[in-house]
């Protein structure tokens, strides 16, 4: 053992290669089915099956093109879209308003609102699916995307108010004294000083939220039964029941699914990664 | 002034709060009222207990109980992945940024991609039979079988798991103080030892979590994988209660059977967190 190891908390130069070799095979896991999946969507099924592993012979987007007129996931997709920005956009909305009052406003029974808050993010799923769907048909609102982003509101909120409570928490009393002082108004401060304050919280928050709404399964399959209403999950479920035997087409509907969210990491993967962290002290 | 702010706080925090009473808080309660109902969802007779104690009897509800037990398998499986990579990253090799982020990839997926990518892999005519067609062997109908099907979606389960684990533990063994390593280095601890006695044991509390919260997932969050790999089966050997909840609610004509049990799931998972809790607490004391 060298003398600079001894002192080191860490393995030598000579002892990481092994640590990045492995790494990279692991990353690679990860990575080659995902390429495999985007490889796959942009062959014929015949071309597949003649040679899997190697490169497509003839490189074609007719499956992008059948399931997106034909299936109705180009439909699906701008469905997703303006359910995911509506739920995302109310979230942000009701939970800064409660978050900010929580952290920074004396507030009736804080406590208890809190501890409500806290309590229900522990409600698994399936406890929700048959008294959610009864009670959205009493009022009616079944097969409609009010009740869906009724519904993603409400299991997105907890989680979100307490996200928001611990940014805001973080701004300086002193700045709020100071624009109480020049006469700042409730909504004027919340506008000019909490949310340019909040804004990576904010942001962070809204990745997490749309990641959260894009891709949730079960509250989309039974609360939109009509199909031209359909979001994206759900009709890429019924795609690959449909066509258990064409992975070409079932490959491309997986990366038209897939696109959002990854794009959504690659140039946000800053606000993901910190929202991790909240995530944890949980 | 005082009041009146403070009537602003609670005004501020009621619109929430209402939507979440409404549509979390309140379903809840109203699973429990109908899980002692025989109903359809339009009349509603009250029949005590007889949803209880007609589960407690119910086979297919002992089946799918003991398959929810056979997923737990992915449980030390994850944490072991987990654990290794987070281990590994831990010596911020370079670009080791980039690796997370890599790790952290399945996790922006939804369950449905997740679901279908491993449904294609082990399809008749998927990556996996077409490998093993190199070789000489005969496609495999993977998913006819139940322990093949489980053993796929447990795969599915390390896949899309161990990246966000192994940044928690990451996280934990970040917040080590770097000089408690430094005094057994210089004490000529090598590295083995180091995981060991020092690493280890400073993260038990990640790791306590990370094991709380894969438990959790076993039990309440397959409807997803379950859903789009094998819709249950075949019979009802890949049914998990979280799926059998949602086949009780669309498919029978007492959904007071689906909502009792569901409630039994919630106490379940009730229970083991306070566990967790409690666990948690006794750490904090030593």
């Amino acid at each position: 053992m060298s003398d600079s190891d001894s002192i080191s908390t860490q393995l030598n130069t000579r002892g990481r290669w092994p640590i990045f070799i492995a790494m990279c095979v692991l990353a690679a896991t990860i990575i080659y089915p995902l390429f495999f999946v985007v490889v796959t969507s942009l062959r014929s099924n015949v071309d597949y099956k003649r040679d899997p592993f190697g490169l497509p012979a003839v490189w074609s987007v007719d499956n992008y093109i059948k399931l997106w007129d034909e299936y109705g996931v180009g439909r699906a997709f701008l469905n997703s879209l303006f359910v995911s920005m509506s739920a995302v956009t109310l979230i942000l909305i009701f939970a800064t308003l409660a978050g900010y009052a929580l952290a920074k406003l004396p507030v009736f029974g804080a406590k208890y609102f809190t501890a409500t808050f806290v309590s229900v993010m522990l409600i698994p799923g399936p406890v929700l699916i048959i008294p959610i769907y009864l009670v959205l048909a009493r009022l009616g609102i079944v097969g409609d995307y009010a009740g869906l982003i009724l519904v993603y509101l409400a299991t997105g909120l907890p989680f979100a108010i307490f996200f928001l409570t611990l940014t805001f928490r973080a701004i300086p009393e002193e700045i709020l004294d100071a624009a109480k002082v020049d006469g700042a108004g409730f909504f004027r401060t919340l506008w000019s000083i909490v949310r340019p304050m909040g804004a990576s919280g904010i942001a962070t928050l809204a990745v997490l939220q749309f990641l959260g709404t894009w891709n949730e399964l079960i509250f989309a399959l039974i609360l939109i039964p009509d199909a031209k209403m359909k979001l994206l999950t759900p009709t890429l479920a019924s795609i690959g029941k449909r066509f258990v035997t064409d992975q070409p087409l079932t490959s491309a509907g997986l990366f038209i699914t897939a696109l959002v969210p990854l794009l959504l990491l690659t140039f946000a993967s800053k606000y993901i990664m910190r929202g991790l962290q909240v995530g944890l002290s949980r | 002034m005082m009041r009146q702010s403070k009537l602003i706080g609670t005004l501020a925090v009621l619109p929430a709060f209402f939507i979440v009473a409404g549509f979390m808080a309140f379903p809840v309660m109203f699973a429990l009222y109908i899980s002692f109902t025989k109903t359809n969802g339009l009349t509603y007779d009250w029949i005590w207990f007889k949803n209880y104690t007609d589960i407690f009897v119910d086979p297919i509800v002992h089946q799918v109980f003991l398959n929810n037990f056979k997923f737990i398998i992915s449980v030390p499986l994850v944490i072991f992945t987990a654990l290794i990579t987070a281990i590994l990253l831990f010596e911020r090799f370079r670009g080791w940024k980039f690796f997370r982020v890599i790790f952290f990839l399945p996790n922006v997926l939804s369950v449905a991609v997740i679901g279908l990518i491993f449904r294609n892999a082990f399809g008749y005519d998927g990556a996996v039979n077409q490998f093993l067609g190199l070789f000489g062997v005969e496609p495999i109908q993977f998913f006819i079988d139940a322990n093949y099907s489980i053993f796929i979606i447990i795969l599915a389960l390390i896949w899309s798991g161990f990246g966000y684990q192994s940044l928690l533990l990451l996280a934990g063994l970040t917040s080590i103080n770097p000089a408690v390593f430094e005094a057994a280095a210089i004490d000529g601890a090598g590295w083995w030892r180091r995981l060991w006695s020092i690493t280890l044991p400073n993260i038990r509390k990640v790791l306590g979590f990370v094991f709380i919260i894969n438990i959790l997932y076993t039990f309440a969050s397959l409807f997803g994988f379950v859903f789009v790999m094998t819709a249950g089966g075949p019979g009802y050997e890949t049914t998990t209660i979280d799926f059998l909840v949602y086949l009780r609610a669309f498919s029978s004509n007492n959904l007071g059977s689906g909502a009792a049990l569901a409630v039994v799931l919630f106490i379940f998972i009730g229970l083991l967190t306070l566990v967790q809790n409690r666990v948690f607490r006794l750490q904090k004391e030593d």
